[in-house]
């Protein structure tokens, strides 16, 4: 188990390497850093060669990628061009998205697995068919469709929620825009939830339980659902970077000052500080979701663990 | 009679037609016999045992008629609740493929334990020892600290072990084995139906062999039931069935065991496929394959003949079968 733990983290290095040197270059190469900070107008020569050396952009590409890595390591993610550390604004937009994230994920888990549990066990009656045919219209419907269609019901029309979220964006808040940030995961939770578990139970270790004589309900737990879930905790794991850096719609419609929001204004103003800030930030989480996933599934699935 | 199966009828609802599984089963097993249920995949062997057991997927699955008597009481007639206290505690299975028939995720010490803390409500740590003392008793070696090691721990004659001591863990008063050497190897299959059979001694539980293997079955069993197209077609204590076969169908399976006296000349083969279940031939299930078949074997469906007080033959022409 130890050996898998750091076996995962040593896998972990190049991945971040590649996917930070990526961005840098399609940020630093490919656009110009500089081009965005006089305003509107073009910036004359004398001033963008000041900057350019201010900046370190007149040295060599791999060097500004040293630098930029070693800052980051230590914890520097460079001045925005409005001269706020890009540390700050992560230190105010983290945590929204965060929670954000996190009353997606319950909906996931609560909503989505109780469904598909529901469904799995009652396939072909009405409930399972009802169920599936709303989760192929969540799938098919775009989330800035779902999320303006909720916002204009429940917010505007009925009035149940204000249509913005404040600036506070606390988790009362944040339950509409969670709800829409995962319905697509949940669909997806629900149906991956009910195939497992129709798999599952027509296996031969769950027909073994039902000639030991367990009760109904110890079979379902005990023999039938955790086996089914590991598929689907597998999924919600790595949904949790997707939901963090697939927050920019969400969070626009509902007017969340988090990740998105930042990420939105950075590509927005060029500021390429923030950018790759942001996405460095957001590839650190990708690692990490992915790698609590490989330990969960160690320890749901004996078979993973004592390979 | 311990088990007494009454003309049993099982069909299966499929998107094309009505698959007839077992068509008017009747057997009986005395308490501390062995029965052996000889047949082809398809002939209904294991879906009468599914039946008996109760674990038959209802749908598509029906019991359209007949009887299952079980010390005394007709087990179509319980209710689900009474049929599950019966499952597992009064009579219990053993699958094919132990590997898949264990449950992956849980310690086979879990799995054992189970059938005590579930069926006579002893706490885990009561159940623990008793699974140690059943790893110990189907000669599970270092029973103590592999109790809590996964299924896929253990090699595939061990896992077999683990579904035998599963089985035996409540003393049943009978055990159905389906097929339960045939995902093993050769000589391990020797070993696990030596174990069957001397803990069947020990106990004193009656057993069903279900085995398409005419081979595993002459050293175990007291009788044999041969199954064709969801009937019973021969049904004799084994060495007379062994000595003098009453139907053309065990005569064909008997003549296509490899012997060696017979080294050199062909391996006799039945001709034909078994039948689809879906539409079995008129008359005789067996007779489109049967060398002997008659105009009558076309037309009319043969009864069990009595051939003497012990044994019966589904054919018409069982005499002159017995008399070669």
């Amino acid at each position: 188990m130890g050996r898998h733990v750091v076996r995962r983290l040593f896998q972990m290095v190049p991945v971040f390497v590649g996917a930070t040197l990526l961005i840098f270059l399609m940020v630093n190469v490919m656009g110009d850093p500089v081009a965005g900070l006089c305003g509107e107008r073009q910036c004359d020569a004398a001033t963008t060669a000041r900057l350019r050396e201010e900046f370190g952009l007149d040295q060599p590409v791999w060097r500004q990628y040293l630098t930029y890595l070693g800052n980051v390591l230590t914890g520097d993610f460079g001045t925005a061009f409005d001269g706020r550390p890009v540390t700050e604004l992560m230190a105010t937009a983290f945590p929204v998205t965060v929670r954000l994230t996190v009353v997606a994920i319950l909906f996931e888990v609560v909503v989505g697995i109780t469904l598909g549990v529901v469904t799995g066990l009652r396939r072909g009656r009405p409930v399972d068919t009802g169920v599936l045919v709303l989760t192929l219209v969540v799938v098919s419907v775009p989330t800035f469709v779902t999320g303006l269609l909720l916002q204009l019901l429940l917010g505007v029309e009925w009035g149940w929620i204000r249509p913005s979220v404040s600036s506070e964006a606390g988790f009362g808040e944040l339950i509409v825009p969670g709800l829409v940030l995962a319905s697509v995961s949940l669909a997806y939770v629900t149906r991956l939830t009910r195939t497992s578990l129709a798999e599952n139970r027509s296996s031969d270790h769950v027909r073994t339980a039902l000639a030991k004589g367990l009760p109904r309900r110890r079979i379902v737990t005990r023999h039938l659902l955790r086996n089914s879930l590991i598929p689907v905790v597998t999924f919600i794991g790595t949904d949790i970077g997707a939901l963090m850096g697939g927050a920019i719609v969400t969070e626009r419609i509902f007017n969340i000052h988090g990740v998105g929001y930042q990420l939105y204004q950075g590509i927005l103003r060029q500021n390429t500080q923030t950018v790759v800030g942001f996405v460095t930030v957001l590839v650190l989480v990708f690692l990490a979701a992915n790698l609590l996933v490989d330990l969960l599934y160690a320890v749901l699935d004996p078979r993973i663990r004592h390979v | 009679m311990l088990l007494e199966v009454r003309d049993l009828h099982v069909e299966f609802r499929a998107r094309d037609g009505v698959a007839r599984a077992v068509n008017g089963v009747s057997y009986g097993v005395a308490a501390g016999e062995t029965l052996a249920v000889l047949g082809e995949s398809g002939s209904g062997k294991s879906v009468t045992a599914q039946a008996v057991m109760g674990i038959l997927d209802t749908p598509p699955g029906r019991i359209t008629g007949g009887e299952i008597l079980f010390q005394g009481r007709d087990l179509l007639k319980l209710t689900r609740e009474e049929r599950r206290r019966i499952r597992g505690a009064e009579m219990a299975m053993i699958f094919q493929d132990a590997l898949s028939s264990l449950n992956p995720v849980l310690t086979v010490g879990d799995q054992l334990g189970e059938m005590f803390v579930v069926h006579r409500g002893m706490s885990k740590r009561d159940a623990r020892v008793k699974a140690v003392e059943l790893m110990d008793r189907v000669r599970i070696p270092a029973a103590k600290e592999r109790i809590r090691q996964y299924p896929h721990q253990f090699s595939g004659g061990m896992r077999q072990r683990i579904m035998i001591a599963m089985a035996l863990a409540l003393e049943p008063a009978l055990v159905i084995a389906d097929e339960p050497t045939t995902a093993l190897d050769v000589t391990v299959q020797a070993q696990i139906m030596e174990l069957l059979a001397e803990l069947r001694r020990e106990t004193g539980m009656a057993l069903v062999l279900i085995t398409h293997d005419l081979g595993v079955v002459a050293d175990v069993a007291d009788r044999i039931a041969v199954m064709y197209a969801g009937r019973i077609v021969e049904s004799a204590p084994v060495h007379d069935l062994y000595r003098a076969p009453a139907h053309p169908y065990t005569q064909g399976l008997l003549d296509s065991i490899p012997r060696l006296d017979h080294k050199g000349r062909e391996l006799h083969a039945i001709r034909g496929l078994p039948p689809n279940l879906l539409t079995v031939p008129s008359g005789c299930a067996f007779h489109p394959r049967c060398p002997r078949a008659r105009d009558e074997c076309r037309t009319d469906v043969p009864p069990l003949h009595t051939v003497d007080a012990r044994r019966g033959s589904a054919c018409h022409l069982w005499r002159e079968c017995l008399h070669g």
